[in-house]
């Protein structure tokens, strides 16, 4: 009785083979296409990388000390010594931030109460307000990094009871902040990158083989659906990988990015990440089934939240509730908080299993789409 | 034992609308083991969607079909083991080589082994590209972009093909060729559904069906086509010197000569269908005479399904 079984299920292997053999063969005689597909990791990371770490190494900060205890100013302290941020000016009055805003003159501004070293010296939580300019979203967002550090670094030095937080990372980046910027980077790197090339190629392949007439004799042949689409997904996920132990090897080597978790569990989460994506660029393809209105659907519905929505950025945080919500619903933002908690905190897959799941949920309601679109629209 | 004839493709009442458009309509015909089966009509008269249906690509709003004991409706999966299918758009992976086109299609059909070779091999000859495996696709000219097609359509040795206009594009000289592959595969029991505007390639189908406006409008033997729908005795007329000015003074004398069914121009030839008692030596030209026209240039022909095509989409 098992041996039919067996047969359909070495055929089934064998069509889906040949598939992602021909889908491989197409990439073969396009290599301008992998070409891209490897460059772009390399230009993006060194773009971002050199640009971003340079550019933020000069923030203009404004303290406000309405404290003035010792307290205070080891705070502001903390801030300026690290070299990411430029005094410019210090005030006793909260009202002088906004004309320097305004002016261009500064873009952060710390402002300690005046019950900070009380709050202190009682064993409360002290706070310090953080101002930042957000109309440079870019400068805002790696400034608010280099700040948590700061401040936390000071909590966790200062209070026994800080937050959960290992001090090894804390010194590191005090000493050298320009690592900062592409340890942050890093992980919204390899989404985008992932995005941009893997699910934009996904989403042309099904669309030109609808264009060229092949996918009306694919379907005259026994290649079932699910066949179809895994074989065509194979050789994006290949690639895709490839991109993202070629930003791994570069941001570690170049860049000295930390690689504190499981090597494996990264290629795991962004294998997960990579069949979502790709998945939906195939739907996106099934649907057009034009090259040219599929690649524009997919720079919208996955350049754009990859960039814009993932945390990646502009921090999810600081977002209105409804694109809060659509980034929710996507998987770009799971990845880079994976990322960032594998690499940057050493995290186990525990700690990764929500997003884990929320992206492979993606997957399979992609997958379901996919396979019904294609039944419906045979022919 | 008595052969009786093995039906391999049976269409009952098939049915396709796209909206309130009726692309086939009532369509009933069946086809045979080893018959070649062409299915004539203009541009839009529902070929490539009947083809479609039959191949289990498209569902039919109505009516039933089965194509190798498949139905199609029902066991789509089953219709496409059975049969190959060259569509009228598709012709192979352009960017792809000979060898890797094939290579292709043997996996889709899961063919392993020995015996994958082996049918690589014939597909090879059979394309007469045996020493060509490594040519891209997109070098080829168009008569053996087809012939390669129609091989990688035939590596699982379906007993049932379809072609969509096979020929389309293809010179004379490569069309002949194409069609002494189809004669032999019919002659071996591969039963041939052929679609095509070309009224030459009709004339080698065993039997033809004409499709006008979704409806299947006739079917039967060439032979038996033009004994229904043109009867009489054709003649043909030439001017001699006249040109275009003669054909059209000729075509004026036929327009309500008794006797006459019917006449088109052929070049700058008109060819004329008669009764039998016009039929005979002198008698057409003595009538044209009467009405001005001298020619004594009227000698018998034969009817083409051009003609009948003609008859069929005046009525
Ligand atoms: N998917 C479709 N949707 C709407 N109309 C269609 C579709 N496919 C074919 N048609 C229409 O059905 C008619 C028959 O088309 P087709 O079977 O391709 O004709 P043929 O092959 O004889 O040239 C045409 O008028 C065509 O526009
Ligand atoms: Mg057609």
């Amino acid at each position: 009785m098992s041996a039919p079984v067996l047969a359909r299920f070495s055929g089934a292997v064998r069509r889906t083979r040949a598939i992602a053999l021909k889908e491989f063969r197409h990439m073969a005689r396009d290599p301008q296409v992998v070409l891209l597909a490897l460059a772009m990791p390399l230009v993006l990371i060194l773009v971002f990388g050199y640009g971003v770490s340079f550019d933020v190494e000069r923030v203009p900060l404004v303290v406000v000390d309405r404290d003035r205890t010792a307290e205070s100013r080891a705070l502001a302290r903390a801030f300026t010594a690290a070299g990411t941020f430029d005094l410019v000016a210090v005030s006793d009055d909260e009202a002088a931030v906004e004309p320097l805003f305004r002016g261009g003159h500064a873009k952060v501004a710390l402002v300690i109460p005046p019950d900070f070293q009380r709050a202190q010296g009682r064993g409360d939580t002290a706070t310090a307000q953080l101002l930042v300019d957000g109309t440079d979203n870019a400068t805002a967002t790696i400034a608010l990094g280099y700040a948590e550090t700061i401040g936390l670094t000071l909590t966790q030095r200062d209070l026994p009871r800080g937050f959960d937080v290992p001090l090894r990372a804390e010194v590191r980046t005090l000493f050298n902040p320009a690592l900062r910027s592409a340890v942050f980077i890093v992980p919204g790197l390899i989404v985008l990158v992932l995005v941009i090339v893997s699910v934009m190629l996904t989403a042309l392949t099904v669309a030109r083989e609808y264009e060229r007439g092949s996918m009306e004799q694919l379907f005259a042949t026994p290649v079932g659906r699910v066949e179809l689409i895994l074989g065509k997904l194979m050789p994006y996920f290949v690639l895709g990988l490839m991109q993202v132990l070629l930003v791994l090897v570069v941001g570690v080597y170049l860049f000295e990015v930390p690689l504190r978790g499981s090597v494996a569990l990264i290629f795991v989460s962004a294998s997960v990440f990579l069949l979502a994506e790709l998945a939906f660029g195939l739907v996106i393809s099934i649907v057009t089934r034009s090259q040219m209105v599929a690649a524009q659907v997919a720079a919208i519905s996955t350049f754009l939240p990859a960039l814009i929505l993932s945390d990646f950025l502009f921090p999810i945080d600081n977002m209105p509730p409804p694109l809060r919500v659509v980034s929710s619903l996507l998987p770009p933002r799971y990845l880079v908080h994976a990322l960032r908690a594998i690499m940057l905190r050493g995290n186990g897959v525990e700690s990764v299993l929500p997003d884990l799941a929320a992206m492979g949920a993606f997957f399979i309601v992609m997958m379901v789409i996919a396979t019904r679109k294609f039944r419906r629209t045979v022919a | 034992m008595p052969s009786e004839p093995e039906t391999v493709v049976d269409v009952r009442g098939l049915t396709r609308r796209f909206g309130a458009f009726v692309a086939v309509n009532d369509v009933s015909f069946s086809v045979t083991r080893g018959e070649i089966f062409g299915y004539l009509g203009a541009n839009g008269a529902g070929k490539s969607t009947t083809i479609r249906m039959l191949c289990g690509l498209l569902a039919p709003t109505d009516g039933r079909a089965t194509v190798a004991g498949a139905d199609i409706a029902r066991e789509p999966g089953r219709v496409k083991r059975s049969i190959g299918y060259m569509s009228q758009k598709f012709s192979l992976y352009a960017d792809l080589t000979v060898a890797e086109n094939l290579d292709f299609y043997a996996s889709a059909y899961a063919l392993s082994g020995r015996l994958r070779a082996a049918r690589m091999d014939e597909a090879l000859e059979l394309a007469g590209l045996a020493d060509r495996r490594d040519a891209l696709t997109r070098e080829l000219p168009g008569g053996l972009r087809q012939r390669l097609a129609l091989a990688s359509a035939l590596l699982h040795r379906p007993p049932v093909l379809f072609l969509d206009e096979p020929t389309a594009g293809v010179d004379p000289l490569a069309r002949r060729a194409f069609w002494r592959v189809i004669r032999e595969l019919a002659r071996g029991g591969t039963t041939l559904f052929v679609t095509t505007h070309h009224l030459d390639e009709a004339e080698l189908c065993h039997r033809v069906g004409m499709m006008v406006d979704g409806r299947l409008v006739a079917l039967d033997t060439p032979a038996g086509l033009k004994a229904t729908h043109v009867p009489g005795t054709m003649l043909s007329v030439g001017t001699g010197a006249g040109g275009e000015a003669g054909t059209r003074a000729v075509m004026a004398a036929l327009a309500g000569m008794p006797g006459v069914h019917g006449w088109q121009p052929f070049g700058l030839r008109v060819h004329v269908r008669v009764d039998p008692e016009l039929a005979g030596p002198g008698r057409l030209a003595a009538r044209l005479a009467e009405r001005g026209v001298a020619t004594a240039d009227v000698e018998a022909t034969e009817a083409g399904l051009e003609d009948v095509f003609l008859a069929l989409v005046r009525r």
